[in-house]
């Protein structure tokens, strides 16, 4: 009887461990999903692009780019490497072998560089219309 | 003896269902996970809103017309040179071809049913999609935005202005 008793209790417990790492592995799985580096490319280019589209010459803008920094450092990705600007196409790459594309409008010359005072934060300089 | 391995087959049956719901609920997690973040970011409806305001601003700024447009009631805009006097760029070497369609409509007060000037610039095969703003393709098609206000020109002619913005871009903004 009382050998019954502990096997019930040993297979609640692995039922309840099991249940646990099950939901552990889930929850992390959701949370890398969301912090993927092609969520947040396509994240950063089409806000830069947006910002773009919507601003006029001779401003400056602040990206707080927190995560995408972390990110990129993991993957070996220097910071001006992140945000790279051609014609009216924006780059936004956080891993060797990814990069997100996006075109913007605004017939604008932009200058993007990592600011060195916060670190956290990405500038884009609207310097004039082309 | 019979009744104690029953118990145990039980035992057995329940564990599988166990196992299988757990299957069932992850499979379903990770399908919903995959749809939701495997679903790009639509901004499109925001680019043809901003695309309508910075034309707005360089049609009519403070409620006076651009009189590089319309001079004392002559519209002077030369229609190759639109894009360029309001500062946009519709061709990128991301597309083949152009993404973007706009069409600016001046209306003078007393003949709002036929337009005085129309300036046409993009890719007017996107125009079409403007007509069909529901259904279950909608989301595929371009988007477009609208918008009409009134301003005068040098010489207080009165104009409604109606713009009009189509953005494309689907196979960046929807899951096709």
């Amino acid at each position: 009887m009382k050998k019954k008793k502990g096997q019930m209790v040993v297979s609640n417990v692995i039922f309840i461990v099991l249940n646990l790492l099950f939901l552990s592995i889930l929850t992390l799985f959701i949370y890398k999903q969301g912090n993927g580096a092609i969520v947040l490319e396509q994240s950063y280019a089409k806000n830069i692009a947006l910002l773009i589209d919507s601003a006029k010459p001779i401003t400056e803008m602040k990206l707080n780019m927190k995560d995408a920094f972390k990110l990129a450092e993991k993957n070996g990705i220097s910071r001006e490497e992140i945000v790279t600007i051609n014609e009216n196409l924006i780059t936004v790459k956080l891993t060797e072998n990814s990069g997100y594309d996006y075109s913007f409008f605004n017939n604008v010359d932009v200058t993007v560089y990592p600011d060195l005072i916060s670190e956290n934060n990405y500038i884009i300089q609207i310097n004039g219309y082309k | 003896m019979i009744k104690l391995q029953n118990k145990r087959g039980g035992e057995e049956i329940l564990a599988m269902y166990w196992f299988a719901i757990i299957l069932i609920i992850a499979g379903g997690i990770y399908l919903m996970i995959y749809y939701f973040y495997g679903t790009p970011y639509d901004i499109r409806d925001l680019e043809s809103r901003i695309l309508m305001n910075q034309i707005a601003d360089c049609v009519s700024y403070g409620g006076k017309i651009n009189s590089s447009l319309v001079l004392g009631g002559i519209f002077s805009v030369n229609q190759e040179n639109f894009l360029d006097t309001c500062h946009l760029n519709f061709n990128s070497s991301e597309w083949d071809v152009e993404q973007f369609y706009t069409e600016v409509n001046f209306y003078e007060l007393d003949n709002l049913e036929n337009s005085s000037f129309m300036i046409k610039k993009g890719n007017e095969d996107w125009e079409a999609n403007c007509e069909i703003q529901e259904g279950e393709d909608y989301e595929k098609l371009a988007q477009c935005a609208e918008k009409s206000f009134y301003s005068v020109d040098e010489t207080n002619n009165q104009y409604i202005i109606k713009i009009l913005t189509v953005v494309r871009k689907s196979e960046k903004n929807v899951k096709l």
